[in-house]
């Protein structure tokens, strides 16, 4: 009995498959579209996961509804935009390049400007400090020179 | 002069960072900004849940200050909401119920309409029916529109039929208040 079960489980994952494609295409090109929005849009109700993932019902319905699009022939923005106008930026894993956002392109940059910009302020300043040291050291020495010369 | 900065460039990175993530710590992630904020409502022509004959539009919202309650019998956080919202419309709130049924959906198995008419019929005389009318939203489309993510939801449309003010989970006396209550008052005069 216990093994029969073990069996069982062990099938499993062929039904699952089974019951992976669902929707038909008319070629592959509307296929592969649909994979790809399907894999960029977000579930607002998960949060973290794409539509593809999320087994919740929003995701059914936008998943559906990206399905119906597709089979009538609208492209990838056009798509996109549907649910950008309901469900907002959120919807989509790419986000725009506006006020709220700006921060996320610039910090980088402002970062590696303001690195490299710090290394070479720090190198001039180090090799100046050495150039100082230097000097006094050999002024130093020069002075003893004299000395020495004036005091055989 | 050169210590100072040294020692407060840290600390002030530090703190920014501080508040930066405490601030993550009280956000609620799912507080998304609703696009339709300030738009007029989508267009829809859906019926009655209890009576297919009756059509409604966006027109029910024209001329009187309305909260819009997404919600389904199947659905548990609608339910510890509805004796509150029974509570406003005795005080006079007009309420609108938008009904989706995630059991009509082939994926979940079907449910037949006289069936969701009993459980309607059960659960608003058991906990309180705040619902002037209910729109039935079989195909779920216009939830859709509305840019809906769940159950419960409730949206405050002014007389104009515009959204003003879009709240997802229940609405308690505490949200009520915070939330709704000072643009609910400022709009209803």
């Amino acid at each position: 009995m216990i093994r029969l079960l073990w069996v069982m489980t062990l099938l499993l994952p062929l039904y699952a498959s089974a019951f992976e494609e669902v929707y038909g295409f008319n070629n592959e090109q509307q296929r592969q579209l649909f994979k790809e929005l399907t894999e960029e849009l977000r579930c607002p109700k998960c949060q973290n996961q794409n539509i593809a993932d999320s087994d919740a019902l929003v995701a059914q319905d936008l998943k559906r509804k990206v399905y119906q699009l597709v089979l009538e022939g609208k492209d990838k923005t056009q798509v996109i935009d549907y649910m950008r106008v309901r469900y907002g930026d959120f919807v989509y894993y790419q986000p725009p390049i506006n006020f709220a956002t700006l921060f996320l392109w610039l910090v980088p940059v402002v970062f590696i400007i303001g690195s490299v910009g710090m290394v070479v302020w720090r190198r001039r300043n180090a090799a100046t400090e050495l150039d100082t040291a230097l000097i006094a050291k050999a002024e130093k020495l020069l002075n003893n020179d004299k000395t020495q010369e004036n005091n055989p | 002069m050169k210590r100072v900065g040294l020692f407060l460039l840290p600390l002030g990175l530090f703190l920014f960072i501080v508040v930066f993530l405490l601030q993550g710590l009280f956000s609620d992630p799912r507080e998304i900004e609703s696009s339709l904020l300030e738009q007029p409502v989508p267009e829809f022509r859906l019926p009655d849940v209890m009576d297919a004959s009756i059509e409604y539009g966006p027109e029910v919202f024209e001329g009187e200050l309305t909260l819009l309650n997404v919600w389904g019998t199947w659905c548990v956080t609608c339910a510890i909401e509805l004796p509150f919202l029974t509570e406003l419309r005795q005080q006079g709130v007009r309420i609108v119920g938008l009904y989706y049924e995630q059991n009509m959906d082939p994926d979940f198995g079907g449910k037949s309409l006289p069936q969701i008419r009993a459980d309607i019929d059960r659960t608003l005389s058991q906990l309180g029916n705040p619902y002037v009318f209910n729109i039935f939203d079989e195909s779920r489309d216009t939830s859709m529109d509305f840019g809906v993510t769940g159950a419960p939801e409730t949206f405050l449309i002014d007389r104009q039929g515009k959204v003003r003010l879009h709240h997802v989970g229940d609405l308690n006396e505490r949200v009520w208040q915070a939330k709704f209550l000072p643009l609910y008052q400022e709009l209803s005069q």
